[in-house]
């Protein structure tokens, strides 16, 4: 069955990797003594940019920062609700949720991520002081094809279930939290991956029973990862139209996004890996529209 | 046991994020009640549920700091307010009123359990512990808790997985098989004697009239039975037909009114108060059997409490209402199962007393008598419709001949 593709996906922020290397460790992928190829990680950087824009993504850039190596990851910037211009429909500056960092040593990117937006015309809306987010790293939309964009939310390593509430109030966006329980998975964003309004590349790895329970019954046909292939990070992947970049393919799943008419393409990002970083990580999409307008009356 | 309220917001439903929390607490071997919850209508409505979660103090703290991180939060609540009596016997205005529920009070943040759960009285602190206390009995200068705040009632556990009222499908069972009735209040009661439970038996004259004495004296010897509350009717003719054979003027043993019958139970009183006590008139052996004579030997405890309506009374027979109801009160502590026998008003006065933990089976030819109990607040009570004798004779013969 042909399903129109994402409505999302067109337009990202990213940040170059001047400044990147693991300095602390803050989930189990990291450790200081692995070090960083600071040449290879700009090469593998780049690689992605370049992936990126010819699928037809549009990639605009922040200045990194010498005080926060992971500002790299601007998918953890925070959660991007866009507005449709009325007259072309495309998606521009709107609301923007900076992200409360639970690791102190993530805490200042808030303040930078916040400059960028409000730059550019975006509103930002804080969530409560006393509740971690941790942006789209822990926020991914699915739109059931003709159904309501309802926005999965991951808590537990990373981020509070209660942001999901309010979040909700925040976008008018129903917010759905889901526990993530294998601290391999410590973001949403590497055990989920909507791929169109029917699928999605799911890990169960990650989720608990109830969890899984809520994903099987918002996503029509899932692609489930076995266990190796979620910890390969393959969900962490970005996807553009029909391409889907990957930073690892295994070739069971290489095999069934291509029968479904997806172009898979690889994405090598093996500096990022080092701290627990994948394509998705690297990347936040500028034209997530998660409000969406009251219905008539 | 220790309880918490705890509050849970957002796409609660959707998420199986409620689902996740109740089974959490069952998980962890606790309860919950869902004291509060609105559902949102669409799926952007958020929905809000408020929780009150109770369970063993170590267990609970321990789960509740886990329902956090679901997004489950404590309710932050209110101590109680508390007003010093001004004076001996009146509470302070806008006092709280309590139920025959298992309570809770929250003193400086901590809850306290109220000791004595009874309908009708004021809710006081002493010494750091809280128990209900009837008006009368309220002292110039005890804190008396004012307002709901900072009271929490339980609700009666409908709980899951015991059989403890598992045969009472209704509530008055005029169309069931007694002797099934009987077979199982008798396995209440020797379930609450396991437990170290005692049994608490409040006797109408009725069942004295209907033959049941000496059966309920089966029972009392055989130590089915730790204390006693009656009238002066109830007492006075047990003496009578041990005494003179007859009950009300009746023969007890042909069911024939006999010559001068009428004023018999009246002669008896008067001997009895010649005796001083029941227990004088026992031990002179005026009293040769029966369930007094019973009690006295086996040093059961009664209580008798008396009415404008009552000849004599017998000697032992508190007249003044209020020490009456006090003394009942003194003899509750401990009992896990109360049998009302064909005693309305006793009946009613002896449940205005019981916390409703007590497990109450009232027996009576009347239906309106438990449906009355009922009415009062005795929401515990189970009704057992039948002819108080038989009733008695069975549970006897149930208990007694396997003791």
């Amino acid at each position: 069955m042909s399903t129109a593709p994402l409505q999302w996906g067109r337009h990202f922020v990213m940040c170059p990797p001047r400044h990147f290397g693991v300095l602390y460790e803050i989930n189990p992928w990291m450790s200081r003594e692995v070090t960083v190829d600071p040449d290879r990680a700009l090469a593998e950087w780049e690689g992605l940019v370049a992936t990126l824009r010819a699928a037809g993504a549009t990639v605009e850039l922040m200045e990194p920062h010498p005080d926060v190596p992971d500002l790299v990851f601007t998918a953890n910037a925070g959660v991007v609700n866009a507005t449709i211009d009325p007259g072309e429909g495309t998606a521009g500056a709107g609301q923007f949720v900076p992200s409360n960092f639970r690791h102190p040593e993530r805490q200042p990117e808030t303040a930078v991520n916040a400059a960028w937006f409000a730059a550019r015309g975006w509103r930002a809306d804080r969530l409560p002081d006393e509740l971690d987010h941790e942006g789209a790293g822990d926020a991914l939309p699915f739109t059931p094809a003709g159904g309501r964009t309802v926005l999965l939310s991951g808590y537990s390593f990373r981020s509070d279930a209660g942001a999901a509430t309010a979040l909700s109030t925040m976008l008018g966006c129903p917010v759905r939290p889901l526990e993530l329980v294998d601290p391999r998975l410590y973001h949403l964003d590497l055990t989920f991956c909507p791929l169109d309004g029917r699928r999605a590349m799911i890990a169960p790895l990650g989720w608990d029973a109830y969890g899984r329970k809520v994903v099987e019954a918002l996503v029509p046909e899932p692609l489930v990862l076995t266990d190796d292939e979620a910890l390969s990070f393959c969900a962490n992947s970005v996807v553009v139209d029909r391409t889907i970049v990957m930073p690892a393919t295994p070739p069971r799943v290489g095999r069934l996004l291509e029968s479904w008419g997806f172009a898979v393409v690889e994405c090598r990002v093996g500096e990022f890996l080092k701290a627990g970083g994948g394509c998705r990580c690297l990347t936040l999409a500028l034209d997530t529209v998660l409000s969406e307008p009251p219905p008539a009356a | 046991m220790a309880s918490e309220t705890i509050e849970v917001t957002g796409h609660i439903v959707d998420s199986l994020l409620l689902a996740k929390i109740l089974d959490s607490i069952l998980d962890a071997g606790c309860d919950y009640e869902i004291t509060d919850v609105a559902i949102g209508k669409t799926s952007l409505d958020p929905s809000r549920a408020r929780i009150d979660v109770t369970g063993d103090d170590e267990v609970l703290g321990r789960l509740v700091d886990e329902l956090q991180v679901h997004g489950a939060n404590r309710v932050a609540l209110e101590d109680a307010t508390l007003v010093p009596a001004d004076r001996d016997g009146v509470l302070p205005a806008g006092f709280y009123s309590t139920t025959n529920l298992a309570s809770g009070v929250r003193v400086d943040g901590t809850w306290l359990p109220v000791e004595n759960a009874e309908m009708d009285c004021a809710l006081v602190l002493r010494d750091g512990r809280a128990r209900t206390v009837p008006m009368h009995r309220v002292r110039a200068g005890d804190k008396v808790v004012v307002g709901g705040e900072g009271v929490q009632v339980q609700a009666p556990s409908h709980a899951r997985g015991t059989q403890m009222f598992e045969f009472m499908a209704s509530e008055v069972s005029s169309e069931k098989p007694k002797s099934l009735l009987v077979a199982r209040v008798a396995e209440r009661l020797r379930a609450a004697r396991e437990r170290g439970g005692r049994v608490l038996v409040v006797a109408g004259p009725a069942v004295v009239h209907t033959g049941g004495a000496p059966d309920l004296a089966r029972l009392v010897e055989a130590g089915w039975v730790d204390v006693l509350f009656a009238g002066n009717g109830f007492a006075a003719h047990d003496i009578e037909s041990n005494v003179l054979g007859t009950s009300l003027g009746v023969s007890v043993e042909e069911g024939t009114p006999t010559e001068g019958g009428h004023a018999n139970h009246l002669r008896v009183i008067n001997e009895v108060r010649r005796h001083g006590s029941i227990a004088a008139a026992v031990d002179a052996g005026f009293v040769t059997g029966g369930v007094m004579r019973a009690c006295v030997q086996r040093g059961v405890p009664f209580v008798l409490g008396g009415s404008i309506r009552d000849d004599g009374p017998l000697p032992d027979v508190i007249t003044d209402t209020v020490a009456a109801a006090d003394t009942m009160r003194a003899h509750l502590d401990g009992v896990h199962v109360a049998l009302m026998l064909a005693s309305t008003l006793h009946a009613i006065a002896t449940g205005n007393c019981l916390p409703a933990g007590v497990e109450t089976f009232c027996v009576d030819i009347n239906q309106a008598v438990v449906t009355k109990l009922a009415d009062r607040g005795s929401h515990q009570a189970l009704g057992i419709v039948t002819d108080v004798g038989p009733f008695v004779r069975q549970l006897a013969d149930h208990l007694v001949a396997s003791a």
